[in-house]
């Protein structure tokens, strides 16, 4: 069952249309949602939240109409906000209790809960110190509880790294990773740094300009046809790289530093033995190897700039008989 | 170009730039470090609007605090988003090319020339108020390209931006460097500035971790044993070839089953080593990589104790 | 697979029970509150907006010990201090105690509000709170709704304390000199208790969701206050004139409660009946002030400004506050 659906979504602010016809299936586990400011992310994600009144359009969001039934919508997802939310004058307990009152639990299992989720948050003795004086990275986890209180079972993450220095990063991404894969909460993840959706996603919604560019699995999307490999030597070498075009392997390009991409006949292993053999032989050192892959960054670019249909890796929607709330 | 030598800045108790000393030369150099490392700190000691308390700092032989033979030659890109909201961008750079003692139809051919360097000449009549990001980033490196300088300083020009934008920005910045010019730019997003440069200087706490190129900064870390990742089908048949080497300091099996992850001293000896023994003994292998040759590891390990 | 001894800390799903969706407002609210009593600034000025019922309190002892001398002083002699006391409390209109006592503390209330109510929207708004609230199954109504009774609540006792406390002690005191002849009184007090509640929870709803910073919203709500003020005066003043000269003062006096203080003590006035002549419960007889005094006004009139005033402040809170950009 896909976790959002959205069909021929149109909506305009004004004269201004920020998306036209979108339409889309959000499937289960963690999404990456990537697009140039300005490509009708926020809206989508407003429309996810049951804000919006379209123009046109339909959907379904966990199984409720995103346009009538917002309220229960809020009611199973969580945000977490890009900028800072909090209310100042609270603890950290206190306000992760409030967001849970606000979503509807009583306020002892709301003070129960949010212990648990600070816990979990890795937010441990500071919970009772006042939300001003944290840090950034203290902030962020508490936005990620807020979001995270009431039990929700989709997820929305803006930006989840910002600001946060690398070990903080690389805390709040194992939060995301464990909490999107395995507890059952499906999450989207809106970012510009692409390594960080690569880390936690597997797979991607691009939009630009109010339209789906491409969509599908991470790794599909990074596939490259053929399946070339990229060789990383300690330096350049032209005569391995003649060698290797000798045993019959075609150059295509260099993508980095020292690195070479060539296509081989055969699987992975036979053209590692082939660059390994003529380096042995002229003196070269191999110091990496494996089957070329675009970076998530190269294939969003791809999408972003290119003009023909949506790319989709994924099978073809099944078409739905029935209403929107159908399943 | 740029020289600091052993320069210190403190702001009352809090230490801003702890005896830094460095040479910045042509070419595109990138200053990373977390927020209040004191990439600001040194980038207005450079651009001359505070003097280092001790040590020197000089531009061009000369130090640059209130100097204007100085600040005619370098261009600052600084970190606020400030502008005159109610100008159009070509208005806004033409003032600053007035001011910067360009004669009208002078600052109107460079106002022009400098727009198009940086994409905007079809944009520029809108109000600031309106830009995106993007574009405000764009204006701001118009206006610091102006009179040419032979010195760009930029304060996280790529902050804000998305890929796209990021993308484009960096482009402009490599071409600048192609001319001959000396760009500093500063970020403290490792991932962004590990595709724009391999000149680098890491600033921690104030002080200066490292300089140079990641690799051979990577290869100086001895405390830390090269983390290689080798792909294979026959993980535990490569263990017990590899076991024997003595560069290798640790093995383990990735999970998954179908990887060898292992430490190893003098990566050198070590690749070599692997090469010979995969032929030799037809141990098939579909992938080499180096986990933590990367600058987001290579920073843990210089600030951890 | 026998059970783990080691408990599974690590996320769970939250399958508990949860409120209807009718009480979210009261989450609100009550953090609302709780912030207001905890406000030590907040119980003094409480006191000090009640200081008139206290210098009636001394009044009124002084009265009842030195009755006989008082009464001798105005050439009547009454041997009996009850009897005396009695003579002099005659003249009190005790009703109107009450509306004297809750004119001299409207500058208090006003200053109440602008402590626990201008901040409510104003600090939302530039905390970027509202991201909260309305992420939440809580609409936009629950969030006004609880604001308000988060203003309401506190202003309500901050007026009840100082009200009720000098009702039991003239009820307790004063019962025999005709604290009671009005049997309407105990009704009336939570009507006039709930007017400047209700005035300054709407008043100051609205303006607080116009500005991102309590400060400005303050500054805005005295800027209103005082000039209304001023205009009173203004107006009372003319009262005076017009009247020395014999001129007709009707438009005057409904003009002249047309400001904060006015519509409320306006309402006070034509809740307790009276003309607030009466300032000093014992004056002599040189000492009559109800013609300087502005008349009761138009009851229907006063209270539709009133409601008026409320709901378009409330109306403005209610444009106001969007779901403002949710995510940048």
């Amino acid at each position: 069952m896909s976790v959002a659906s959205i069909r021929n979504l149109t909506v305009k602010y004004g004269n201004f249309t920020a998306v036209s016809e979108f339409s889309v299936d959000v499937d289960e586990g963690c999404t990456g949602l990537l697009g140039p400011n300005g490509a009708g992310k926020t809206t989508f994600l407003k429309t996810l939240l049951g804000f919006i009144q379209p123009a046109s359009g339909s959907g379904h969001v966990l199984g409720y109409d995103f346009i009538a039934q917002g309220r229960e919508i809020r009611q199973r997802i969580g945000l977490m906000p890009e900028q800072d939310c909090h209310i100042p004058g609270m603890t950290a307990v206190q306000f992760v209790g409030y967001a849970g009152e606000l979503a509807g639990m009583p306020a002892d299992q709301a003070v129960r809960r949010a212990h648990e989720v600070l816990e979990y948050c890795g937010l441990g003795e500071a919970r009772y110190r006042n939300v001003e004086t944290y840090s950034t990275g203290m902030k962020q986890r508490i936005k990620l509880a807020q979001a995270l209180v009431h039990g929700p079972k989709l997820l929305l993450l803006d930006e989840p790294t910002n600001g946060l220095d690398p070990a903080g990063r690389e805390e709040m991404l194992e939060l995301v990773q464990s909490v999107s894969h395995g507890k059952g909460i499906n999450v989207i993840i809106c970012s510009h740094l692409l390594p960080d959706i690569e880390r936690t996603a597997d797979r991607v919604i691009v939009m630009t300009r109010g339209t789906l560019r491409a969509q599908g699995l991470i790794k599909d999307l990074k596939k490259i046809a053929g399946h070339p490999v990229d060789v990383e030597l300690r330096e350049d070498s032209d005569a391995w790289l003649d060698a290797v075009r000798g045993k019959g392997a075609t150059f295509l390009e260099r993508p980095a530093r020292s690195t070479y991409r060539i296509q081989v006949d055969g699987l992975p292993e036979d053209a590692a033995r082939l660059c390994m053999q003529c380096a042995q032989q002229t003196g070269a050192q191999i110091r990496g190897f494996h089957v070329a892959q675009r970076t998530l960054e190269d294939a969003f670019l791809e999408a972003v700039q290119s003009t023909g249909p949506a790319i989709s890796t994924a099978p073809p929607p099944i078409v739905q008989t029935g209403d929107a709330n159908g399943r | 170009m740029i020289v600091l030598d052993r320069a210190s800045r403190w702001y009352g108790q809090v230490i801003g730039l702890n005896d830094v000393s460095a040479e910045i030369g042509p070419g595109l150099t990138a200053l990373l470090g977390m927020n209040g490392a004191g990439k600001s700190t040194m980038l207005r000691m450079i651009t001359g609007q505070i003097r280092p308390t001790t040590g020197n700092v000089t531009v061009f032989g000369m130090e640059p605090f209130a100097n204007a033979d100085v600040y005619r030659r370098i261009g600052y890109c600084p970190e606020i988003d400030n502008f005159y909201e109610h100008m159009t961008g070509r208005r806004f750079v033409y003032h600053l090319a007035r001011l910067a003692e360009f004669g009208h139809e002078d600052a109107r051919r460079r106002t022009e020339e400098v727009l198009h360097t940086v994409g905007m000449a079809d944009r520029a009549d809108r109000k600031i108020a309106g830009y995106s990001k993007g574009m405000r980033q764009r204006i701001k490196l118009a206006q610091a390209m102006l009179h040419n300088p032979d010195v760009i300083l930029l304060d996280e020009p790529l902050n804000g931006l998305d890929p796209v934008g990021r993308h484009e920005y960096i482009q402009m910045l490599h071409q600048l460097a192609l001319h001959g010019k000396t760009i500093l730019v500063s970020s403290h997003i490792l991932y962004e500035v590990e595709q724009m440069t391999s000149a680098l200087l890491l600033l921690h706490r104030g002080r200066l971790l490292a300089t140079g190129d990641l690799r051979v900064i990577r290869s100086f870390i001895d405390k830390h044993p090269h983390k290689i990742r080798v792909e294979t089908t026959e993980p535990r048949r490569a263990a017990a070839l590899l076991a024997g080497l003595p560069n290798v300091v640790s093995l383990s099996f990735a999970p998954g089953g179908e990887a060898l992850q292992l430490e190893v001293n003098g990566p050198n000896e070590f690749y070599d080593s692997l090469m010979s023994i995969s032929l030799a003994e037809s141990l098939p292998i579909r992938g080499l990589s180096s986990p933590d040759n990367n600058l987001e590891s290579v920073f843990k390990y210089l600030v951890e104790k | 697979m026998a059970a783990s001894p080691i408990a599974d800390l690590s996320y769970r799903n939250y399958d508990g029970p949860l409120d209807p969706p009718l009480y979210r407002w009261w989450a609100i609210a009550r953090v609302a509150i709780r912030d207001a009593f905890r406000k030590k600034s907040f119980w003094v000025l409480t006191v000090l907006g009640g200081a008139w019922y206290l210098i009636l309190m001394i009044i009124f002892y002084f009265v009842q010990s030195f009755a006989t001398t008082m009464m001798a002083n105005r050439g009547r002699q009454i041997l009996d201090p009850t009897e005396a006391a009695a003579t002099m409390f005659k003249q009190v209109k005790w009703d109107e105690q009450f509306l004297q006592a809750f004119s001299m503390g409207q500058l208090m209330f006003f200053i109440i509000a602008l402590l626990i109510g201008v901040g409510t929207v104003a600090n939302d708004n530039r905390a970027n709170a509202l991201l909260v609230y309305l992420s939440k199954p809580c609409t936009k109504m629950d969030y006004i709704v609880g604001k308000w009774v988060g203003i309401f609540v506190p202003m309500a006792v901050a007026v009840a304390v100082p009200t009720l406390f000098f009702y039991s002690y003239c009820f307790m005191s004063y019962r025999e000199y005709g604290f009671l002849d009005d049997p309407w009184l105990i009704l009336k007090l939570p009507i006039l208790i709930l007017i400047p509640a209700a005035f300054h929870a709407s008043v100051a709803l609205g303006i607080s969701s116009m500005f991102r910073q309590g400060r400005t919203a303050g500054a805005a709500y005295a800027g209103f206050y005082f000039f209304t003020l001023f205009f009173t005066k203004a107006m009372g003043t003319v009262h005076i004139i017009l009247q020395q000269n014999g001129s007709s003062t009707k438009l005057i006096d409904n003009l002249f409660y047309f400001s904060v203080d006015g519509v409320q003590i306006g309402l006070a006035k034509v809740l307790l009946h009276s003309n607030g002549g009466q300032i000093f419960p014992f004056s002599g007889p040189g000492m009559n002030l109800e013609k300087f005094v502005v008349p009761e006004p138009n009851g229907l009139l006063m209270a539709f400004g009133y409601l008026v005033i409320c709901g378009a402040f409330v109306l403005i809170a209610s444009t106001r506050i969007r779901a403002v950009e949710v995510v940048s």
